[in-house]
């Protein structure tokens, strides 16, 4: 099931990229290059063969790991990618485990009282989160953070201008230089993350409460729930009995949500000049780097896949009733 | 309480004003999401009439102008006026969502009921195509296709119709399956009925319904991306009022302090959304009984 997706996105993309209007010789080549310059570029790129040939080849590639060169930059997309998926993924973390840790518990509270005062406002503000544009909401925190509070750093990136990157241990700027006993660069990368994370754990956060509260009414209202009340346990108990039944589902949830998350934050990135992985291939979509933009969706795809094995080894762990059989 | 509240809505059922009463008794939120639409469906529709200035009138003198009387919400960089471009920005909202939705149903309803009354290898196939691109993200396949086809209004809401189709097409599928044996169209059957008019006659009837809580929240879908495309600076450019490439406009005016510019668009675009999505909820609560007697 797993390489048939992923043969597929791999050539929906490489069609997408080639039958578009950019043309990358004529880019490298510059508005001066004759038509000599052109046919060379051309069969530098690869570009001269037939379309299934190039896909053949980048397909044999791909196979030894080799995901071709950028020609934006001239760097191997393998090392690009390396370099800038711990920046997105830093965002990503911080803000999907903020996002669920006030998530998770407001959406049980709301289903505890349907349209009750908590219920009503939650519901509110999780569809507000959904309705509002992560661009747009982080330029005008930037202006009150930034400009008018001066509480945020300057959207510059992932550390200030004094600091130096920590070693690389786990990717993540703030949890090395605390690892490493760096304290000046931990605040300074925290103070970077506080502000996108939380503008994202908004977004994150949204549909986590509106699919916990569905996912946990539908459990209080089952026969079991409903036995456990009969018997006069106590609400609390009741709620604990209910909870272990809701919490499979809410992981499913998130995990199905995270796969769309690595992608939705490229906009983040690009407004806090975050140097991602979202910022880059954002960049390589617009000017038609194909073996960059190729690289890209072939990350998110087997992001999204690795997800999917990660919650169904999971489900495994949690629920008894689960089998590896289906 | 409920109770109440429900015989009253009956007793004034009668007059259409009643009825309205009733509907917005059952669900606020549906009344509020079709109050919030229709009042941009009216600027949309007389913009020309109710804004200030033209949408790219300029007044140089007034560049970056703070919002004032003279305008309400400021000037932007080339020196026009804030308020009447987000007015005119509502006609871009619904002249994408609405076209754009209306190509998700012609493609996706047809695709559905076929797939779902005839089975087989071509059922096999739609559900595969679902597959992938339901495991790409949204943005990026969309910002690829805008940006390969060429940037014009007509491919942004070509590349979100067809993006959004597998959707519907899900939708009516799984309703056609759960009616195809059911008595009413077994009998259409027997009564010598050819194939278009059980699917389209008979099925599509009772299949759509699902579908349209749905419509709305994909048309809030539809205005954001479109605006998404458009802040990336894919599609729609500027100095065309459309609300997302305002907020692009707007971006390098923030750091500097000359927030308008970015905001008003921007508030406006969290508005027509918000209305489409309580919309959605809205309706989704008044069609579906089953959701009211376990929840809400």
């Amino acid at each position: 099931m797993v390489v048939p997706i992923l043969l597929g996105i791999t050539f929906l993309t490489f069609m997408l990229v080639r039958i578009g209007d950019q043309n990358p010789v004529a880019m490298l080549g510059g508005p001066m290059a004759d038509e000599v310059t052109f046919a060379v570029i051309e069969k530098e790129l690869g570009l001269d063969k037939p379309f299934f040939v190039q896909f053949g080849i980048y397909l044999g590639n791909l196979v030894q790991g080799d995901l071709g060169e950028s020609w934006q930059s001239s760097e191997r997309v393998a090392d690009e990618i390396r370099n800038r998926l711990p920046a997105s993924l830093e965002l990503l973390v911080f803000s999907v485990l903020l996002g669920a840790l006030v998530g998770v518990p407001v959406g049980l509270r709301s289903a505890q009282r349907p349209n009750g005062l908590f219920d009503q406002v939650s519901r509110f503000v999780s569809l507000f989160g959904f309705s509002v544009p992560t661009y747009w909401i982080a330029l005008m925190s930037i202006f009150v953070f930034f400009f008018l509070l001066r509480w945020a750093p300057p959207p510059m990136g992932r550390l200030d201008i004094a600091s130096f990157p920590p070693p690389d241990l786990t990717g993540s700027y703030f949890i090395d230089s605390v690892l490493t006993g760096n304290w000046t660069t931990a605040w300074s990368a925290l103070g970077q993350l506080t502000l996108p994370v939380i503008l994202f754990s908004i977004i994150v956060a949204a549909p986590i409460i509106k699919h916990t509260r569905a996912i946990s009414l539908e459990v209080l209202a089952s026969d079991y729930v409903r036995y456990a009340r009969a018997q006069g346990l106590r609400p609390r108990t009741v709620r604990r009995v209910a909870l272990r039944n809701a919490i499979t589902p809410i992981l499913t949830f998130i995990g199905t949500e995270l796969t769309g998350l690595l992608a939705a934050v490229s906009l983040l990135e690009l407004i806090f000049a975050w140097g991602g992985l979202g910022q880059w291939g954002l960049n390589a979509i617009l000017l038609g780097d194909f073996a960059a933009v190729q690289g890209y969706v072939l990350v998110l795809a087997v992001f999204s896949v690795a997800i999917f094995i990660v919650l169904d080894l999971l489900v495994l762990l949690l629920e008894p009733r689960a089998t590896l059989r289906p | 309480m409920t109770d109440t509240s429900i015989d009253r809505s009956a007793a004034v059922g009668f007059t259409t004003s009643g009825r309205i009463l009733g509907i917005a008794r059952r669900s606020p939120t549906f009344a509020i999401g079709f109050a919030i639409v229709t009042a941009f469906a009216f600027v949309a529709i007389f913009a020309d009439l109710i804004s200030p200035y033209g949408a790219i009138e300029t007044f140089s003198r007034q560049v970056l102008q703070p919002p004032g009387v003279e305008f309400f919400f400021g000037a932007d960089g080339n020196g026009m006026d804030v308020f009447s471009r987000v007015m005119y920005g509502a006609r871009y909202a619904f002249g994408i969502a609405v076209p754009a939705a209306t190509l998700m149903l012609l493609i996706g309803v047809p695709l559905g009921l076929v797939a779902g009354y005839k089975g087989g290898v071509l059922d096999e196939v739609v559900l595969r195509i679902m597959d992938v691109l339901r495991s790409f993200p949204s943005i990026v396949l969309a910002l690829a296709v805008v940006s390969a086809t060429g940037q014009s209004l007509i491919n942004v809401i070509l590349v979100i119709g067809f993006l959004d189709a597998p959707i519907f097409a899900r939708l009516v599928r799984s309703e056609v399956l759960a009616l195809r044996s059911s008595g009413f169209i077994e009998s259409a059957v027997a009564a010598g009925n050819p194939t278009w008019r059980i699917l389209f006659v008979h099925l599509m009837p009772n299949a759509i319904r699902g579908s349209t809580a749905m419509i709305a929240v994909r048309m809030a879908w539809a205005v954001r991306i479109s605006a998404t495309l458009a802040f990336i600076g894919v599609g729609i450019q500027a100095p065309t009022p459309e609300w997302g490439a305002m907020i692009r406009q707007g971006a390098e005016f923030v750091i500097s302090g000359e927030w308008w510019v970015a905001l008003f668009p921007g508030a406006a675009l969290v508005g027509i959304v918000l209305g489409f999505n309580l919309l959605g909820d809205g309706l989704q609560d008044l069609l579906d009984p089953r959701r009211k007697a376990t929840g809400k």
